[in-house]
């Protein structure tokens, strides 16, 4: 009785069930995952201008109602790294702080389309490896009005770099006349190292601090988030050396998350002590990544297991959902696996305000599955993306 | 029986999987499994089933309440696991020495001077439950050597053998530095050599010219028994008159994987990149009558090809699941799911595992369903249908009386995410048995092989500069 006047106070909110402007919708799905733990069956989903507006369990699927067995929220790729490549960092500097990946963005390019159909609703684009300290990164919808503005999710900021051999691999010493940037330094590991602490430390000592200095000050305050690629072990050792060297120092107390840390599952103790948070890159083929990292299906069961938060990502390349299945056939459970590829990511970047969870009050950003979500038997037969159909289920 | 592995190759890992003696060819004679779940593939999948093994053949499968095992047979007994046929790998260049060679026409290569039983490729194999394998040349060819089906164990290619000889691997897509033009010369012109060729030594034998009968014991072939017979030629494309008096041992060694093919004898595998090369392939194959011989191999972009292929009645192989184009005017990204396309024509179709451990036989039969093809038939996609392209349907890919005693034990459905293959009995042999496979435990566990230089148990973790105990270097352990 309860149930069947709240669906039709939803309905009479929405008015007709035929969506208007294509931002309203009723969804049926025999289970919600809402990604918070809860699962609802048999559910009704409202959806009007954009946003979740109610979730009614145990109600049958009205006539015009999407339908699908499974619903779940869009998948944030925590890095998409869909414009990659040479051009996706400035290397005319090694540090760069002031650059922002979202004026680099081409959202007619045809990655975003591949991506919103296989259920990624939000991406982190970043600028990437070929230099130290790369810029901001920012969340965008992979879906929607085609500007930038109104594409961008505004969440927690994040300074992004690497630290590895990736920076330095371009490089090479002058031999006589220095021809290019490519002639600076840093040439190894240990140069690369020393442009990131240089920097801090010469940010931290600054009687007047410049614009991009001021970032790299908030990065070491702890206000802005700090994103380094650390493919090997001895790299995620040096990001998180660094960051206890810049607290010891009484610069501050940094928050690290180590991107394609895909060798975070060797050494995690320094992980929990430092509370950093890891971003894992999809699993290599057969077990070597970039940089000559270890990496198997295992890996996330590790994370999980010494309590460190971990979110998947897919590089472009990558099927996310694939991803969150193989870190199920390591050991996740699928609620595991699905928190790792909605909720916590979308608390890493700070923008689980709007995405991240089947939630009322949140962005309409889900997945209809032909099944149970992540197996391989499955995949993602609908899209909403801010209420916008990106892959019809119809 | 199980030997101790006292062997210092720890890197050759096939010979960590053995749990028995790593020398010899296993011999077994009476072996029972038993199942929670038995997959047949014959029928409904059998619940608290048993298959017998006996002299490596099957001579029972049922449920173990109505199937009687032998009072002498080894029992494994699994009742959480579901036992399944092995996987059928139909074509895989993989496992050999180089893919191809640089001579354009050479059928008178064999894989079996260039498989290494060793080779990880097998040892992945088992570890994935494909207990099947026909080994090919690459596609970088004209026309290639002969292939091989092989299973993955043994330390000889003799052990691994199962059929000699199973077919030819051919490329109707241009080789590299050819043009599609001058694959297409290349390719007519290898029939044309030979038809040319059978004739002259028709031509010769008229002339009373003793020469073929010479070069072929200077090539050291005996004339004796069935070589010393001439048969008519039986080629559907073409007729050499008189044929019928040549001695087939004297066709030129070079040539004669040649005249099998045309004769139907030595089955083709044809690779094709574009749909293009489909017609092409087509086209040789019905100019020389061996259409009803060859399975096609088919690059993603041949879905296009399909209502042609169709017609053919050949079989396909299919070299990746999905098709991305990108519309030159619109750039919208348009994907299809190939085999899909195939299904939906009614065109029996094989999948391919690629190199990717996560992303074997089981994993390209998933997405089928994934994508909407019925269950069955995605699962004959790896075990039926490529049982029947390699002559095989009898032996392999099925759970039946008759069949090799093949089973692969699964910890869950084989197309579940989560599934992984725990043992494989080859033969009615055990030999794999995942909880000892070492490789698996050095990625999944992180654990070294103990007393080995990457052995790092005993140490502590690396504290960083400023805290923790007193520096030692020596100990720091690099990336294995």
């Amino acid at each position: 009785m309860l149930t069947s006047l709240i669906l039709s106070a939803a309905a009479a909110a929405s008015g007709s069930s035929v969506p208007a402007d294509g931002t309203s919708w009723t969804i049926h799905a025999d289970k919600v995952y809402t990604s918070t733990g809860k699962v609802h069956e048999s559910a009704l989903i409202v959806v009007e201008g954009g946003k979740i507006r109610a979730i009614t369990p145990g109600v049958e699927a009205t006539r015009d109602a999407l339908h699908a067995p499974v619903v779940t929220a869009g998948m944030v790729d925590a890095s998409a790294r869909l414009n990659s490549g040479t051009s996706s960092v400035e290397q005319s500097s090694e540090v760069t702080p002031l650059v922002s990946a979202e004026f680099g963005l081409d959202l007619y390019s045809p990655g975003w389309g591949r991506l919103a159909r296989t259920g990624v609703t939000s991406a982190f684009i970043t600028p990437l490896n070929q230099n130290c300290v790369g810029g901001m990164g920012t969340v965008v919808k992979t879906a929607g009005d085609r500007s930038i503005k109104a594409r961008t999710v505004e969440g927690a900021p994040m300074l992004c770099g690497a630290i590895g051999s990736q920076p330095s691999q371009r490089n090479s010493s002058a031999f006589g006349r220095p021809t290019s940037f490519f002639n600076r330094r840093p040439t190894t590991r240990m140069g690369v190292e020393w442009e990131w602490r240089k920097s801090f430390f010469e940010a931290a000592q600054a009687k007047e601090p410049d614009d991009a200095q001021k970032v790299l000050l908030d990065a070491l305050a702890g206000k802005v988030g700090v994103f380094v690629q650390a493919w090997a072990t001895q790299d995620i050792r040096t990001a998180v050396f660094l960051k206890e060297e810049m607290a010891r120092e009484g610069f501050g107390e940094m928050r690290l998350v180590i991107d394609a840390g895909a060798e975070a599952w060797r050494e995690p103790a320094m992980l929990v002590r430092t509370n950093t948070s890891v971003i894992l890159p999809p699993v290599p083929a057969q077990g070597r990544t970039t940089d000559g990292a270890l990496m198997s299906v295992e890996c996330a069961r590790v994370l999980r297991d010494n309590g460190i938060s971990f979110a998947l990502s897919g590089h472009g390349a990558s099927r996310l959902d694939i991803q969150a299945g193989l870190a199920m056939r390591g050991g996740l459970t699928r609620e595991q696996a699905l928190r790792a590829v909605t909720l916590t990511p979308a608390q890493l970047l700070g923008v689980d305000g709007r995405v991240g969870s089947v939630e009322a009050g949140k962005d309409a950003d889900l997945i209809l599955w032909n099944g149970e979500p992540f197996e391989a038997t499955t995949r993602p037969v609908g899209v909403l993306i801010g209420g916008h159909l990106a892959l019809d289920p119809r | 029986m199980k030997s101790s592995l006292t062997q210092p190759l720890l890197a050759l890992g096939a010979t960590l999987l053995l749990a028995s003696s790593a020398a010899a060819a296993p011999q077994v004679d009476k072996t029972a499994v038993k199942a929670g779940t038995v997959i047949t593939l014959t029928g409904e999948a059998i619940p608290d089933g048993v298959i017998v093994i006996e002299g490596g053949r099957v001579t029972a499968v049922g449920a173990a309440s109505e199937v009687q095992i032998p009072w002498d047979a080894t029992v494994i007994d699994q009742p959480g696991m579901v036992a399944f046929p092995g996987f059928v790998e139909a074509h895989a260049a993989r496992g050999i020495d180089r893919p191809n060679e640089t001579l354009d026409v050479a059928p008178f290569l064999d894989v079996k001077d260039s498989i290494d039983p060793v080779n990880f490729y097998f040892e992945e194999a088992l570890r994935q439950g494909i207990l099947t394998i026909n080994v090919q040349q690459g596609n970088d060819t004209v026309v290639a050597g002969q292939g091989m089906v092989v299973k993955p164990f043994g330390m000889t290619v003799e052990q691994m053998m199962v059929k000699p000889r199973s077919g030819v691997k051919i490329s109707a897509a241009p080789k590299r530095g050819k043009t599609r033009a001058t694959q297409a010369q290349a390719l007519r012109g290898a029939f044309d050599d030979l038809r040319m060729y059978l004739e002259e030594m028709v031509q010769r034998k008229k002339d009373g010219d003793d020469f073929d009968r010479r070069e072929a014991l200077y090539q050291g072939r005996e004339l004796e028994g069935e070589a010393a017979k001439g048969k008519p030629l039986a080629c559907s494309g073409w007729t050499i008159d008189g044929f019928e008096r040549i001695p087939r041992g004297e066709v030129d060694e070079k040539r004669e994987p040649l005249l099998r093919i045309v004769e139907g004898k030595l089955p083709v595998i044809m690779w094709c990149a574009t749909p293009m090369d489909v017609h092409a392939a087509l086209r040789v194959a019905e100019a020389n009558g061996f259409t009803s011989t060859m399975t096609l191999a088919l690059a993603p972009a041949c879905w296009k090809a399909a209502p042609k292929i169709k017609e053919s009645g050949c079989h396909v192989i299919l070299a990746g699941l999905e098709d991305n184009e990108l519309d030159p005017i619109t750039g919208e990204s348009v994907e299809t799911f190939v085999p899909k396309v195939f299904h939906d024509a009614g065109i029996p179709f094989a999948l391919m595992s690629t190199g990717d451990s996560n992303r074997s036989l089981w994993y390209q039969a998933a997405r089928c369903v994934a994508n909407g093809i019925p269950r069955a038939d995605a699962l004959a996609a790896v075990t039926t249908t490529p049982a029947k392209i390699l002559g095989l349907t009898d032996r392999v890919g099925k759970l039946a009386k008759g069949a090799d005693g093949h089973v692969v034990l699964f910890s869950g459905d084989p197309l579940d995410i989560t599934s992984v293959v725990e043992h494989v009995i080859l033969d009615g042999a055990h030999v794999y048995d995942r909880s000892k496979d070492v490789r698996v435990k050095q990625l999944f566990d992180g654990t070294r092989p103990p007393g080995t230089a990457s052995d790092t148990s005993a140490e502590e973790e690396w504290p960083g500069d400023g805290d923790g105990p007193e520096d030692d270097d020596d100990e720091t352990e690099n990336k294995g």
